[in-house]
């Protein structure tokens, strides 16, 4: 059972990861929690699921299409209300609320639109099969979904850590002032944070959208708290940081119902959280303190 | 969908200014259900149920020539909104009687309001015990979890051999707690003992680490108090984890939904409720065909008992006189619903008294015979 | 309509616009003095069942019970704060965001909170006068409070926490305070609510209604006390008024939050704007 229940964790704990990451970047880079990025994660499952059941896309178009609509709908986000709010310099409280009103934008259209119901993806579209190793069960989806989140993790370390772009975003995480004055593109790059977040958020909605019957306007709602507990649990704004807290949030979680009662499982990942910030404000897996928000 | 704050805003002030009095050949009842938020998937059915009922009756000429009218409002699932409608409905409105709304806690909030003013608030979702403790006006058609499910697990055992079970459940709903309550007491009576206790909360997608750990403590049946939208996942992810395993349901797993999701994972699974989809009485085919016809889905039980609470009232209200007064007609409806039978959608329906609560009188709950179903070749049929 | 039936159909919407102005005073106390805590929709809960237990089970008279709804939070908040008043800005938030959530599934799983289906049949004790009483009451001290020592302190520390300390204000001190009297405000909205709505279980104390609250004080404005109270009158009254609009009224409600933090950044009760439009009135009435 143990061994099943480690799978079970890693494989819940990379949703979450996933979910993270575009959470995460957002904060690394702009400095702002983008409180609608539950809202875009709800956003890019639907688009899949209309570009698949209403207009017959192929999976593999309508994956990419509808991960560029969700970062087109983040990159609209930072364009009518981010950007403002940054040139306004505006306290941490306003894209907070701006971003709350913004998902619940999101969420009444959503439900206008498509009606209240869960729904799932069509079954008999893809492979559905479970990989069997003695006793422990792997669903292939699952396997899929924490390697992609692994693989996307690297990606952007990769590029954070080894590109000229990832040079330039970290300087602006430090201070977007001194950014300007080096001649960074501040602006555009804060568009493409934007963007590149958003598209991975929605990619997170898709991915959930495919494994479970859980398409529904209030998707994002429950996915956001995850999402808050494992930012923090890694560390604010870190991205690397983002995947363990994910990680680590699901193996928590399992371990409780494992272990404990699955009725203490949602106090524990809270009161995780609330004694990791009074513990180590910086996270589990940050070195130091993050900029001061 | 046009957006016009301000004809709102209008509407709202001279609804304050002036009073409505109800024109002639109109019988205003007031419906109530969560038609936005997350407990619309609920309420939008119900809903449904109570349009259909509605065009039904009045394309046969209404209640004697008098068309009913229904005055509808969304409460959002919330208990300052149910409060804040009821009372609209009751003395701005001045409904004859209300329907709804969804949840078991918004009746606990609206209700007492209701019954105080002397006016019949009549749930048709609400499966909460206490529900009919508010008071002699509180009435609901649907039946309790605790008339549902021990007739569900008798059934189960009979059919299966069942010594010891694992039950999973949602802790942070009214609806599926009262499910897990009934069924915690159904099983002691019968002396089975339970090996493990899981559960979930609302909003969950992912069950695999309880149902793994309900697999290692080896029962003969799991128990799922649940809604259909979770029963879908748990049940397909039990499948892919090896559980072969059946399921015993509470009311309201028994959607078409379920089986339409789950396909062949839900074979098997043992559900008590008033109402399938495979009820072959004319009554719930006619319903049915006519629900598909109108809305392009699949209804559930939960439209169903929408659609049958409306003909509860037309019954009622054939015995009763409108004489023009709202007060007096209020309370000759609420003398004249106990006695009302019917035969609909959801079978043969009547009402029983709830038995005092400290003393005060108590309304009126369903007395309705739950038949057991058992999903077989993709469909529910009934378990014999 | 004459006067009766309009009390009869608008009173529950009436006291809880009383309640939730509250709830945004309770809310504009931390942020007065820099602190982002979202814990007050999770005090307000405890202050009502606290105050419903008090009622229902022990048949204490209906002021005790406030009593007692009131200071249960405020110990509460004297606990927690101690260690969460350290952190700052969005690690506050965070921070008593958890503390919320932690409260829910106690709630949730308590037996004397009556676990998911709540409490029920809670008797209806508040009267308007009560609402009425509690926020005159809660005005009157905290505009003393402002115009004091400990008030200007406030401002010091959210304009600038290290050049107050430096200037011998004790920071952590008046944090603290600020924090329970907003736990305390909290929870006795959370009682006077209790008592009117027949009703509580934990999902009325959720994260959404921890936002609410948040959206409620920065709406009306956070210059003064009147900001806060519109702000929860507004955000009160927007669902009934969008009514007309249907499954997509709550977009609607999107839509104002975003307007009002893009267009009206000090909330919409912003007294150096109306001084700006006197000015410019004056003038041309000069010209």
């Amino acid at each position: 059972m143990l061994a099943q229940q480690i799978v079970n964790a890693i494989s819940l704990g990379s949703v979450y990861a996933l979910f993270a990451l575009g959470f995460t970047l957002v904060f690394g880079i702009l400095g702002v929690i983008n409180l609608s990025h539950g809202g875009i994660f709800m956003l890019g499952a639907y688009a899949a699921l209309l570009l698949i059941s209403k207009f017959f896309l192929p999976f593999w178009i309508a994956i990419p299409v509808a991960m560029i609509f969700s970062g087109l709908v983040g990159l609209l986000i930072d364009v009518l209300i981010l950007r403002r709010l940054r040139q306004r310099q505006a306290s941490h409280l306003m894209p907070m609320i701006a971003t709350i009103g913004a998902a619940i934008l999101m969420t009444s259209l959503a439900q206008g639109l498509f009606g209240s119901e869960a729904r799932r993806f069509p079954l008999e579209m893809f492979n559905d099969e479970n990989l069997k190793l003695g006793n422990i069960t792997i669903p292939l989806l699952q396997a899929g979904i924490t390697t992609l989140s692994i693989l996307l993790m690297l990606l952007m370390v990769w590029v954070l850590k080894r590109t000229r772009l990832g040079q330039a975003l970290r300087a602006i995480a430090e201070s977007p002032r001194a950014a300007a004055l080096l001649g960074i593109p501040v602006e555009r790059l804060f568009y493409l944070t934007s963007f590149i977040a958003a598209a991975l958020g929605g990619t997170a909605g898709i991915l959930i959208g495919l494994s479970f019957n859980a398409i529904s306007p209030f998707m994002g709602q429950p996915m956001l708290h995850k999402g808050i507990a494992a930012i923090i649990l890694g560390g604010l704004g870190d991205v690397r940081g983002a995947v363990l807290g994910g990680l680590f949030l699901g193996v928590a979680e399992v371990f409780a119902i494992t272990f404990l009662s699955s009725e203490y499982r949602d106090a524990l990942s809270f009161g995780l959280l609330f004694l990791m910030l009074l513990w180590r404000p910086q996270g589990l897996f940050g070195a130091s303190a993050t900029r001061s928000a | 969908m046009r957006l016009r704050p301000l004809t709102a805003l209008l509407t709202l002030l001279s609804a304050l200014i002036i009073s409505m009095a109800s024109p002639a050949g109109e019988i205003r009842i007031g419906l109530t259900e969560a038609l936005t938020g997350p407990a619309s998937q609920y309420g939008t059915p119900i809903h449904n149920g109570f349009i259909l009922a509605q065009e039904e009756i009045n394309a046969k000429g209404g209640i004697s020539g008098n068309k009913i009218v229904l005055i509808e409002e969304d409460e959002r699932g919330k208990k300052e909104e149910a409060i804040n409608v009821y009372k609209k409905l009751i003395f701005q409105d001045k409904v004859l009687m209300i329907f709804g709304p969804t949840l078991s806690n918004s009746m606990f909030a609206a209700g007492p309001v209701a019954n105080a003013a002397h006016v019949v608030a009549f749930g048709t979702s609400n499966t909460a015990s206490g529900i009919t403790d508010i008071g002699p006006y509180v009435f609901r058609s649907s039946p309790m979890e605790a008339d549902v499910v021990p007739v569900t697990l008798k059934a189960a055992i009979k059919h299966l051999n069942i010594h010891k079970v694992g039950i999973i459940y949602g802790n942070d709903d009214a609806f599926t707690k009262s499910g897990y309550d009934v069924f915690k007491q159904a099983l002691e009576d019968q002396h089975i003992p339970v090996v493990d206790t899981e559960t979930y909360s609302k909003g969950d997608v992912d069950f695999k680490a309880q149902l793994t750990k309900l697999k290692a403590a080896d029962p003969d049946v799991i128990i799922c108090p649940c809604l259909s939208e979770e029963g879908s996942n748990i049940l397909l992810q039990a499948r892919a984890l090896g559980i072969k395993l059946s399921f015993i349901g509470g009311n309201g797993f028994n959607s078409p939904k379920l089986v339409e999701i789950a396909k062949t994972a839900a074979e098997g699974t043992i559900v008590g409720s008033p109402w399938f989809d495979g009820n072959p009485s004319v009554q719930n085919q006619h319903f049915i065909a006519a629900y598909r016809k109108k809305f392009g889905t699949d209804p559930n039980q939960f439209s169903a008992q929408g659609y049958d609470a409306l003909f509860i009232l037309a019954e009622a209200l054939k015995k009763v006189k409108l004489m023009g007064n709202l007060e007096q007609d209020r309370q000759a409806l609420r003398d004249a619903l106990p006695d009302v039978q019917i035969d609909g959608a959801t079978g043969k329906f009547a009402f029983r008294p709830a038995p005092p609560h400290n003393g005060k009188p108590g309304g009126y709950d369903a007395n309705q015979t739950p038949f057991v179903y058992i999903v077989k070749n993709g469909k529910f049929v009934l378990l014999k | 309509m004459d006067w009766s039936s309009w009390w009869s159909t608008y009173s529950t919407l009436v006291l809880s616009i009383g309640v939730y102005g509250l709830m945004a005073i309770s809310i504009y106390i931390t942020l007065s003095c820099g602190l982002l805590s979202l814990a007050n929709a999770a005090f307000m809960g405890i202050g009502s069942y606290v105050s419903a237990v008090a009622t229902m089970q022990f048949e204490l008279p209906f002021s005790l019970a406030l009593l007692l709804g009131t200071l249960t939070p405020s110990v509460v908040a004297l606990i927690i704060g101690v260690p969460v008043l350290r952190l700052s800005g969005v690690y506050l938030a965070m921070a008593t965001l958890g503390f919320g959530e932690v409260v829910r599934v106690v709630a949730l799983n308590l037996d004397i909170t009556g676990g998911p289906l709540g409490l029920n049949g809670i008797p209806l004790l508040t009267e308007w006068w009560h609402v009425l009483l509690a926020l005159i009451l809660v005005l009157i001290l905290l505009n003393a409070l402002r115009h004091s020592k400990i008030g200007r302190a406030f401002e010091a520390i959210r304009e600038d926490e290290t050049a107050a300390r430096l200037m011998g204000i004790a920071t952590h001190h008046i944090k603290l305070l600020a924090f329970v009297l907003g736990a305390a405000i909290a929870g006795l909205a959370g009682g006077l609510n209790a008592h009117y709505t027949f009703t509580l279980s934990p999902g009325n104390f959720g994260f959404e209604n921890a936002v609410d609250i948040l959206t409620m004080a920065v709406l009306g404005g956070i210059q003064g006390l009147i900001g806060p109270l519109l702000g929860g009158a507004i955000i009160t009254l927007l669902p009934e008024l969008l009514r007309s609009l249907e499954e997509f009224r709550m977009a609607a409600n999107g839509v104002i939050l975003i307007a009002v933090v893009l267009f009206l950044p000090q909330g919409i009760w912003d007294p150096r704007r109306f001084r700006r439009w006197l000015k410019k009135r004056a003038t041309h009435v000069d010209a």
